[in-house]
């Protein structure tokens, strides 16, 4: 029976419109989410509640709706949902999240459609609602015949659902849901450039304003001199900025085209007070080191590791389009929450929700930093000053310099060894900053809940220390996973070869028996033919790791003479994968997150400035650089798990062990000075 | 301000923009040719690698007096129906994730392609060595390009 708080909405327009509150919001109360609709003449339409930015929501919410619908996928229109809370539930992308939580309510939704359309059908006919089934776009009865869907909507419409049973497709007769083929929704539009993201936002009479932003962290425009920008072709306004986020402040150029304000840009005289001018990301890296305490809690091997800043760098650029009117505003955004966006700016200018529009783009890429409003903060102060829509568009030195970054930390781990060479009491001390985006990311609880998931059975503690920021610090793929793991694995892996132990034999022995853990170890090290010696002038690096619902272990296959990784394996227990092509895509994006980490991008701080400015210093791994990815997707009986960030931590771990060979890895990226 | 006249898709354009205007923009803010990605503006990332003259060339390192000297093909020019070999292989192997860099990445490939239908995989990675994917879709793009390969063959 569907639950009372399914919608159902459309009747006096001969329209079927199905709404299932998403689980984390059900307990705030009824709400209406308008997930699946039909209209009289059978065209399905679904909404997407969450932003696609990349991990394929899109795609499988199209796969849940068809499959439960028994249509293609092709036949199922996507409507992405605006920002509301209200209707759509949390949409938020973050903690890996969207497809675990939008799975149940969006299969019910479409299911109880299906119910709906079979049982208005079988009233028809007057025949035994079990006697019908659901097929392309039609219901079938043996005898009766068939009636597609568009003949039964206005019926389906007016049936009372609390008195239809709906019930889930289940697994084992799944015909799009878990299938190797098919790919994502959206292909033909990216393959052709149709696909528009925030950038390509343009209004009509829209202007453009890009930012001359702070020369060092934290200063703020003190003389603007903008005479000669003022006189150049197209420019319209100057607009101070007073730090729309936390630590930012500057001076928009608001232009007719993109080239007038870069130029606009480039003619200003600004001169800037305040901020830390000398700061330096070596300076900070001692404070850290220095705030370890004195002794660690254990007494044996020991190995300090060092992790640096990384800036997101989405291929698209922050940007962000606003249009306030003096009844409201309407935004345009790649952003990672369109409706926690709607919420903080109905605060933020005053007005009710009601008068705030927030439209989800598509995105290029998010990793963590459009959870953030501040593109969208400046795009509406321009819009207000213009009395025009405005989007502000950072260049990509904007987006790398003033990035909320992936903080750095300092990791003491310290072992004590028993007689078989194993770890028998731990110890792994972390100092770093906490998140400024979310002030409740000060925590060390909180940090070490989202760092910690040693696997392990070795009893020790981890104790989290955090020190205050030097700059704007945020969530990056994995968060505090990707520090605390990278420190663990690499540790162990180190014991391991100390003790001159197999590291696959080491970790499983560490491992309960029958764990998902264990299984994908085991899986894994078939696929690389672990029980093969590597071959010569080849090393390899293993790791694991149980997060987010779901289970990985990845082996990377590298030769440390050239620091070039020959190939990388995964394992994943994602319970059920709905996408399995979506799976592989997650995992192999985690895998060259890791090479480039690991092999030489990171962020440094010189003279209070950001030293990276684009892809040539902020060395983002190369197609040549990239091994093939294999990965495997083990059967499992466990509930669907979160993939977007599961692979990142291992893969690191991985790829630092199998680069490194004989040499301890102390740090990220291998090799090199951090800070 | 200058008149330009460009030859895009096999159409021209007329467009009235500072001559050091880059390509890049004349594309999208005079043309809406919004396909044609901007990444970086300084020639590191290839997320707008479009053809000029046939050749896989950056628009944002170009400017508008450039631009008119030759024919310019961009994404949305590729092909008519959106069924180029690269795209369809871009399809078939399901490459894109966020898909803001892959315009850029079927323009490279479709211009190595077109000069060498048979690349292997060292040529693959030199002639997309600077586009970049923060997506991490390169294991997939290296296929797709195999992939394409095969299709024009088959197809000749």
């Amino acid at each position: 029976m569907i639950s009372r708080r399914t919608l159902l909405r459309g009747a006096g327009i001969g329209a079927l419109v199905v709404a299932v509150p998403v689980p984390a919001l059900a307990a705030e109360g009824f709400v209406p989410n308008v997930f699946v609709r039909m209209d009289a003449a059978g065209r399905i339409t679904a909404t997407v509640p969450r932003p696609d930015t990349g991990q394929g929501v899109r795609t499988v919410v199209a796969l849940m709706v068809a499959e439960e619908l028994a249509v293609d996928p092709g036949d199922v229109a996507l409507e992405q949902a605006h920002g509301d809370t209200e209707r759509f539930g949390a949409q938020g992308v973050a903690n890996s999240t969207s497809v675990r939580q939008l799975s149940t309510p969006i299969r019910t939704a479409a299911a109880t459609a299906r119910c709906l359309l079979v049982t208005a059908a079988a009233e028809r006919w007057r025949v035994p609602v079990a006697e019908c089934t659901a097929r392309d776009g039609a219901v079938h009865h043996p005898r009766r015949g068939r009636a597609p869907y568009r003949s039964l909507v206005r019926a389906a419409a007016a049936l009372d659902p609390a008195t239809v049973p709906v019930e889930l497709t289940p697994q084992d007769r799944w015909r799009l849901l878990g299938k190797t083929r098919g790919g994502r929704v959206d292909a033909r539009a990216i393959t052709t450039g149709r696909t528009r993201y925030g950038i390509d936002s343009r209004p009509p009479g829209g202007l453009v304003a890009v930012v001359a932003r702070p020369p060092w962290i934290g200063a703020v425009p003190d003389t603007i001199d903008d005479a000669a920008t003022r006189a150049l072709p197209g420019v319209v306004d100057v607009l101070p900025l007073i730090a729309p986020a936390e630590g930012q402040g500057g001076v928009a150029v608001i232009a007719r085209s993109t080239h007038q304000a870069l130029r606009g840009r480039d003619a200003l005289r600004v001169t800037w007070r305040g901020g830390t001018p000398t700061a330096d990301s070596r300076a900070w890296l001692a404070d850290l080191r220095a705030a370890l305490p004195a002794q660690s809690p254990v007494d044996g091997l020991q190995r300090v590791f060092e992790m640096p800043l990384l800036a997101h760098a989405p291929m698209e650029p922050m940007n962000a389009t606003a249009h306030v009117r003096p009844d409201g505003v309407t935004i345009w955004a790649p952003t990672q929450d369109p409706g926690s966006l709607r919420t903080q700016l109905a605060r933020q200018l005053g007005l009710p929700a009601s008068s705030v529009r927030v439209e989800t783009t598509a995105s290029g890429g998010a990793f963590g930093r459009r959870i953030e409003p501040d593109p969208v903060l400046e795009a509406v102060a321009c819009s207000r000053r213009a009395g025009a829509p405005v989007q502000v568009l950072w260049t990509r030195a904007d987006d790398m310099r003033n990035d909320s970054y992936r903080p750095m930390s300092v990791h003491r781990l310290s072992a004590e060894i028993g007689p078989d060479g194993l770890p028998i009491r731990r110890a792994h001390e972390v100092v770093t900053w906490p998140l400024t985006v979310l002030p409740i990311f000060s925590n060390p609880a909180l940090i070490k809940a989202s760092g910690d998931h040693f696997p392990y059975s070795v009893p020790g503690d981890v104790t989290v220390a955090v020190r205050p920021a030097p700059l704007r610090t945020g969530f990056w793929r994995s968060v505090y996973a990707g520090q605390f793991v990278y420190a663990e694995e690499n540790f162990l892996s180190e014991i391991g070869r100390r003790s001159g132990l197999d590291q696959v034999a080491l970790r499983r022995s560490l491992l309960p028996a029958g764990s998902r853990l264990h299984q994908v170890l085991d899986k894994v090290a078939e696929r690389a033919r672990w029980s093969r010696p590597p071959a010569p002038g080849t090393a390899r690096g293993v790791a694991c790791l149980e997060e987010y619902g779901s289970a990985i272990a990845v082996i990377a296959v590298a030769e440390p003479s050239s620091r070039r990784v020959l190939r990388v394996h995964a394992a994943v227990d994602v319970g059920v994968a709905l996408h399995p092509s979506g799976v592989r895509a997650q995992v192999e994006g985690c895998v060259v997150d890791a090479l480039s980490t690991v092999l030489g991008a990171q962020i440094t701080v010189r003279e209070g400035q950001v030293a990276q400015s684009s892809f040539g210093d902020y060395r983002w791994a190369r197609i040549g650089q990239t091994p093939d990815v294999d990965v495997t997707i083990v059967p499992s009986t466990a509930p669907l798990g979160g993939l977007g960030e599961l692979a990142y931590p291992p893969a690191a771990a991985a790829i630092a062990a199998a680069i490194s060979g004989d040499t301890p890895v102390t740090g990220m990226p291998f090799g090199a000075d951090v800070g | 301000m200058a008149r330009y006249l460009l030859r895009v898709n096999g159409e021209r354009h007329e467009v009235d923009v500072e001559g050091d205007t880059p390509l890049l923009w004349v594309l999208r803010d005079e043309l809406g040719l919004t396909g044609v990605k901007y990444g970086c503006g300084v020639g590191l990332c290839g997320a707008c690698t479009s053809h000029v003259d046939g050749q896989a060339a950056r628009p944002c390192v170009r400017t508008a007096a450039d631009g008119a000297k030759t024919p310019i093909t961009t994404i949305e020019g590729l092909s008519r129906d959106g069924n180029h070999p690269v795209q369809r292989a871009w399809r078939e192997l399901d490459v894109a994730q966020c898909g803001y860099c892959q315009p850029g990445q079927v323009m490279a490939a479709a211009a190595l392609l077109a000069r060498d239908p048979d690349p292997d995989d060292a040529a693959i990675e030199e002639a997309l060595r600077d586009n970049v994917c923060r997506c991490g879709t390169y294991p997939r793009i290296r296929a797709a390009v195999r992939r394409a390969s095969r299709i024009m063959r088959e197809e000749r």
